[in-house]
């Protein structure tokens, strides 16, 4: 699977059109001093020893070097993923935080009116744009309130949260209703199983119903759906962290492709496309642990 | 009637039973139109709406959406300019209007084509089976590991920059739902009793799959189509508003929300107008989206 991955990204370099030593070495580069730099960038070997080459540096944890700025595309990363991983945190709370009892109180009153508000609000959150709602939460509650920077990261831990608050608000608000959606349904299902009709005969109060079978359940399932909309909510971070201009991997990758740099790109490509895969592992797991019934296949 | 000419009378063949076959009732026009429920009929007027927005662009807009002027820079409201100009003269409200012209056929595309192509696949991959399906599905767990619309970035890149590159990029990422979803279908209708009828008959296999399996499987995945179209609209914008979709000058709603966001905090409507037209767009298929659905369960 990694390898198909590891492929794409390599191939990303040559269906590119443009030359990419011109870039490094700029537009009044003489010819002998283009065929140098091709020569010392191993660009005028074959395609499978440059393919080969590519995988080699990847196992060392080499991603070559960004066009731009000269620096190892690894460097340019570190920093970035630690305000990636705030926001994808702070965003993944919020989530849970709307969406699960938005869930609850629209499985138990079903059809009635809390359901229908919410389901309606869900439709408006698929509908809304994650930029415009950064730039809509900017205008009516950072800039009158002036409680929130209008963008970038803060230096201490509570101006990060601070800086954090209205970006993961805007990624929470595009996925809650997914989260809502799946969830809704499989509480309904977990509501009309044999086994809460029978906890309720015995004479279970529905309170501790809710609380021993239908929270657990809820967990599980917001769990995998979250997983698999792990790649929605990285596209969520690139369009929130460039809203914000917050310095994330998704800025970057963003800023990468403006300045038509490619190992910068290929790079946070590839480190997408790893964070996508180690999540689905992560939600296997996790979905084993919280449900019994779920066993890990070798 | 005694009880025996009541039992003969149902069992005769030149009378079906209306409810097994819905092409023996007579079709009331009327009755068509009062079955088809209110939100559809909602979500149909919005799009249509649109749909006529974008045809009559030129007699709704005031202004030509790309013709520059330097006097008239930033103005707010009035009667000439009703959501006033941009930073380089241009009015807006002529701008929004005509980009109803670039993101409705291309949101309709980037939906259209990866359907097209996904069930084209799977029907392949479910009808025949054996290597045609083992490669289809291996492709398709490729790109499903992908966080796909980070790679349609990196994609978009490599092709250059455009409406192409994105429809083309969209396509060749977003068929994979699509075609599981048709080759589970096929997988189950190829078991059925008149599909072996006809092979018996002697139908060639292809003609099998155009008449007598792909009709039936291809509803299961249209009606995912309008809320595709929604993903599909949205994201072009944030493309778009992220510099790197449809390129300037042409209008798009979610570049002219990245132009408005720098003077949100004294033309707020420059940002805020456009966002409230995409959300329009999206509620209205997302109503249609769903009254497909719940039909198709029934």
């Amino acid at each position: 699977m990694m390898l198909g991955i590891v492929l794409v990204v390599f191939l990303l370099l040559q269906i590119t059109p443009g030359d990419p030593v011109r870039q490094v070495v700029g537009l009044r580069a003489t010819e002998e001093q283009l065929d140098e730099v091709r020569e010392e960038m191993g660009l005028d070997d074959p395609v499978l020893v440059q393919y080969g080459r590519y995988v080699g540096q990847l196992v060392q944890g080499d991603l070559g070097y960004s066009y731009k700025s000269k620096q190892p595309v690894t460097s340019l990363i570190g920093d970035r993923m630690v305000v990636t991983a705030w926001l994808l945190t702070a965003g993944i709370l919020l989530t849970l935080l709307i969406s699960i009892p938005a869930a609850i109180a629209a499985a138990l009153y079903r059809g009635r009116t809390a359901d229908q508000v919410i389901r309606v609000g869900g439709l408006l959150g698929l509908s809304m744009p994650a930029f415009w709602v950064g730039v809509m939460l900017l205008l009516v509650v950072a800039l009158p309130t002036g409680w929130f920077p209008p963008g970038g990261f803060g230096e201490t831990f509570g101006e990060r949260l601070q800086s954090i608050f209205l970006p993961a608000l805007t990624l929470a608000i595009g996925s809650s209703p997914f989260i809502i959606r799946s969830l809704r349904a499989s509480l309904i299902s977990v509501l009309n199983s044999d086994y809460v009709a029978t906890g309720r005969a015995i004479g279970g109060s529905r309170r501790r119903l809710i609380r021993r079978f239908v929270l657990r359940n809820a967990a599980v399932s917001s769990v995998t759906v979250l997983a698999l909309e792990i790649g929605f909510l990285l596209f969520g971070a690139v369009v929130i962290e460039t809203t914000f201009a917050l310095p994330g991997l998704g800025q970057g990758l963003v800023l990468a492709a403006r300045g038509r740099d490619l190992p910068a790109i290929q790079g946070y490509t590839l480190l997408f496309a790893v964070i996508v895969v180690a999540v689905y592992l992560l939600s296997d797991i996790a979905q084993a642990m919280l449900d019994p019934r779920v066993e890990i296949e070798s | 009637m005694t009880a025996s000419g009541y039992l003969d009378s149902t069992s005769e063949p030149d009378s079906p039973d209306p409810s097994l076959d819905s092409g023996a009732i007579p079709i009331d026009e009327r009755s068509l139109w009062r079955r088809v429920p209110m939100k559809a009929k909602i979500g149909g007027a919005i799009v249509l709406l649109y749909v006529l927005v974008a045809l009559f662009a030129p007699v709704i807009a005031t202004h030509d959406p790309i013709e520059i002027d330097p006097v008239t820079r930033l103005a707010s409201p009035t009667a000439e300019h009703i959501l006033g100009t941009d930073e380089l003269g241009r009015d807006i409200f002529s701008r929004i209007i005509y980009a109803t012209r670039v993101d409705l056929p291309l949101g309709f595309l980037g939906a259209f084509l990866p359907a097209l192509l996904g069930v084209a696949l799977g029907a392949m991959a479910g009808y025949f089976g054996g290597w045609v399906d083992s490669v289809v599905m291996r492709v398709s767990d490729v790109v499903q590991a992908f966080p796909s619309y980070i790679l349609i970035i990196a994609l978009v890149f490599a092709l250059g920059q455009g409406a192409t590159s994105i429809i083309f990029a969209f396509t060749i990422l977003g068929w994979v739902a699509y075609a599981r979803l048709v080759r589970s279908e096929v997988l189950r209708v190829r078991g059925l009793d008149y599909v072996h009828a006809a092979r018996v008959a002697g139908l060639s296999r292809f003609r099998i799959l155009r008449v007598h399996v792909f009709p039936n499987v291809v509803s299961q995945a249209l009606v995912y189509l309008p809320s595709d179209i929604v993903f599909a609209t949205l994201a072009l914008a944030a493309f778009s508003f992220l510099g790197l979709g449809i390129p300037p000058p042409t209008p798009e709603w979610g570049a002219i929300i990245a132009e408005g966001q720098p003077f949100i905090r004294t033309h707020w409507w420059f940002a805020a107008v456009p966002g409230f037209v995409i959300v329009g767009l999206g509620l209205g298929m997302s109503l249609v989206g769903e009254s497909a659905e719940e039909a198709l369960e029934r």
